[in-house]
């Protein structure tokens, strides 16, 4: 008798445990990651409180990045567009490849502190970081998937369902919690460690050329090149007259006002030697043809910035030296870190192109 | 035996108790379930079947939703009890979707007011879930923001492909704001615990202006067209019987 009685015991203990942890789910411990705010920074954007970030939740993140089956025939996750190496721009591609053939009609940008950003694309027609994935994937030149079936394909994998429960707890999926996890994985791309960082951080200093061309940087481009993001995040019309294919007009087609024709985000510099072509459209593929279309190719129009209206004078002495400061914003920490590389490939990244020591 | 089957009763109990959610209102309350009934006129809207609409133009309707949200209702003293705020996306498709139903406190209603569309702060918090979760279809991924109704249908008259027309309507921003608020009086001394609400679509083509499906058979963004819309279909809902 004393046998069976133990053996009851145990049985209710047991049961009322499992009761306890799988409704109460009070051993859902996701491990907490804390977001740094370089210092000298503005804070981030990003409301944290709606989504805090956990170590499974930026795993979950970038698994989906790298997914293709996120688009409609499995070829293009986000990280086809988005690589590491161009500081997640699509490197040396004016325009992106998509579903069945298709290109894009905007040059892919880099992706990195995306925490202080508040709009996206360039039109800024996106209001939060969690809905931008949504775009990319639901557009027919892009990954042509439905959202309806990207959720169904991901409750149908046995890895995801158990990723997203120790992401958020069960194992519920839904499109808020894939937009949740894309955000844990992009929050944390932070590229605040490049030689400009350091030289202002005090560990290491400017060589001539970069010094010359940060004083001339800080003459002629940081009113909308702010630092330290380099962007003050505005809509800007720089005289680069529409693709006559594309007809793209930019922040106009957001807010319906003529004055925002061919008005675009100003894009920020950081890793620029690496993010060519640059352009909405990804027509300058070099930084010299940028800096002959401000100083000679712009088409000055009505609501042109009121800082280009007459174009912009630059020596070849002044290029020269700019082109050198430019170079020290490349952050080769962040092109190399193993944390953003897809799963497998996390010691695969290059040897960094920067040219600084 | 008998000491551990106590035990087990005992500690289910215990673990059953943990789980007991609290229940708080104690004011007394009824269920009000609000019924949505879409006609073209005098006629049941039925998708795909060809109808007249209130222009002359013969078209078939493919697809009717649209959001309704922010209820409150109004007593004959003229106290208004605001409903928690919830979202109902009302799709002809699925007949479910067109009854919706509140806990109300047992007042007699006055009137009955709701917000036809998302508001502004639901259109920039990032992605939200039932109702509101961007897969239904009635969210912008370009151009973040709700469609707060939708009608799509074709038409011999249509010069497009497949004949047809498509509008969807949206925008929260400064003068494109696109939700419209509709108050609705009840008969008199309303003690009915449910509301009918017709819903006539021919009024998206005949409102405050006309709209012609020939003329104008697209509307995918934010803006003056989408505004007008609005403003035609906010006169679309009437109480129309009541149990």
């Amino acid at each position: 008798m004393r046998v069976a009685k133990t053996i009851w015991i145990l049985l209710v203990i047991v049961i009322t445990g499992v009761g306890w942890i799988t409704v109460d789910n009070r051993y859902f411990k996701p491990k907490p990651v804390k977001f740094l705010v370089p210092k000298g920074w503005p804070q981030p954007a990003y409301d944290f409180s709606k989504n805090p970030l956990t170590e499974e939740g930026f795993a979950l993140g970038r698994k989906l990045f790298y997914d293709g089956q996120l688009s409609k025939d499995g070829n293009f996750s986000c990280g086809a567009c988005h690589q590491q190496f161009g500081a997640f721009n699509s490197y040396d591609h004016n325009l992106s490849h998509g579903f069945n053939n298709t290109l894009t009609t905007r040059n892919a940008p880099g992706l990195f502190n995306l925490a202080w950003q508040k709009e996206f694309m360039w039109d800024g027609g996106i209001n939060h970081l969690d809905l931008q994935p949504l775009a990319p994937i639901t557009a027919e030149n892009e990954m042509a998937e439905s959202i309806e079936n990207v959720l169904k394909k991901l409750k149908a994998d046995k890895e995801y369902r158990k990723l997203f429960k120790a992401a958020f707890g069960d194992e519920t999926i839904n499109t808020q919690r894939l937009g949740k996890a894309m955000s844990q994985f992009l929050l944390q791309m932070v590229s605040s460690n490049s030689k400009y960082d350091k030289v202002m951080r005090g560990e290491a200093s400017f060589i001539l050329p970069e010094q010359l061309g940060y004083e001339i940087f800080k003459k002629k481009c940081v009113s909308c090149h702010s630092e330290p993001m380099f962007t003050d995040y505005s809509f800007r019309n720089t005289g680069i007259p529409a693709d006559k294919y594309l007809k793209d007009m930019g922040r106009m087609k957001i807010t319906n006002n003529p004055g925002d024709s061919l008005k675009f985000k100003v894009p920020s510099l950081r890793n620029v030697a690496m993010t060519f072509p640059y352009g909405h459209d990804g027509r300058f593929f070099s930084l010299m043809s940028v800096f002959e279309h401000y100083r000679k190719n712009m088409v000055v129009m009505p609501n042109t910035d009121s800082l280009l209206t007459k174009k912009m004078a630059l020596s070849n002495f002044e290029i020269g030296q700019l082109t050198a400061f430019l170079y020290t914003l490349t952050d080769s920490t962040f092109l190399k870190d193993p944390r953003f590389a897809p799963s497998g490939f996390e010691n695969n990244g290059k040897a960094p192109v920067d040219i600084h020591p | 035996m008998k000491t551990p089957s106590l035990l087990f009763f005992f500690l289910l109990g215990l673990t059953g108790f943990c789980f007991v959610k609290k229940t708080g209102d104690i004011h007394p309350s009824k269920k009000l379930t609000i019924h949505f009934h879409h006609q073209v006129g005098n006629k049941d809207l039925v998708l795909g079947e060809p109808v007249v609409n209130i222009l002359g133009d013969t078209i078939n309707i493919e697809r009717f939703r649209y959001y309704v949200s922010n209820f409150s209702v109004k007593d004959n003293r003229g106290v208004i009890v605001k409903l928690p705020v919830e979202y109902f996306l009302i799709d002809e498709e699925n007949l479910q979707s067109k009854s919706i139903s509140f806990t109300v406190p047992d007042i007699s209603i006055d009137e009955i007011s709701f917000l036809l569309g998302v508001d502004s702060t639901r259109n920039v918090s990032g992605i939200q879930t039932g109702a509101l979760d961007p897969l239904h279809g009635m969210f912008w991924t370009w151009n973040s923001g709700y469609i707060m109704a939708k009608l799509e249908g074709s038409s011999e008259k249509v010069q497009s492909a497949g004949n047809r027309f498509t509008y969807h309507v949206g925008g929260f921003r400064t003068g494109m704001n696109t939700t419209r608020m509709i108050q609705l009086k009840t008969p008199a001394g309303m003690k009915s615990a449910e509301i009918h609400i017709k819903a006539d679509v021919n009024r998206w083509f005949k409102g405050n202006s006309e709209i012609n499906i020939t003329e104008t058979p697209v509307c995918h963004s934010p803006g003056a067209l989408a505004m007008k819309l609005a403003d035609n279909y906010s006169s679309m809902f009437s109480i129309y019987m009541i149990q």
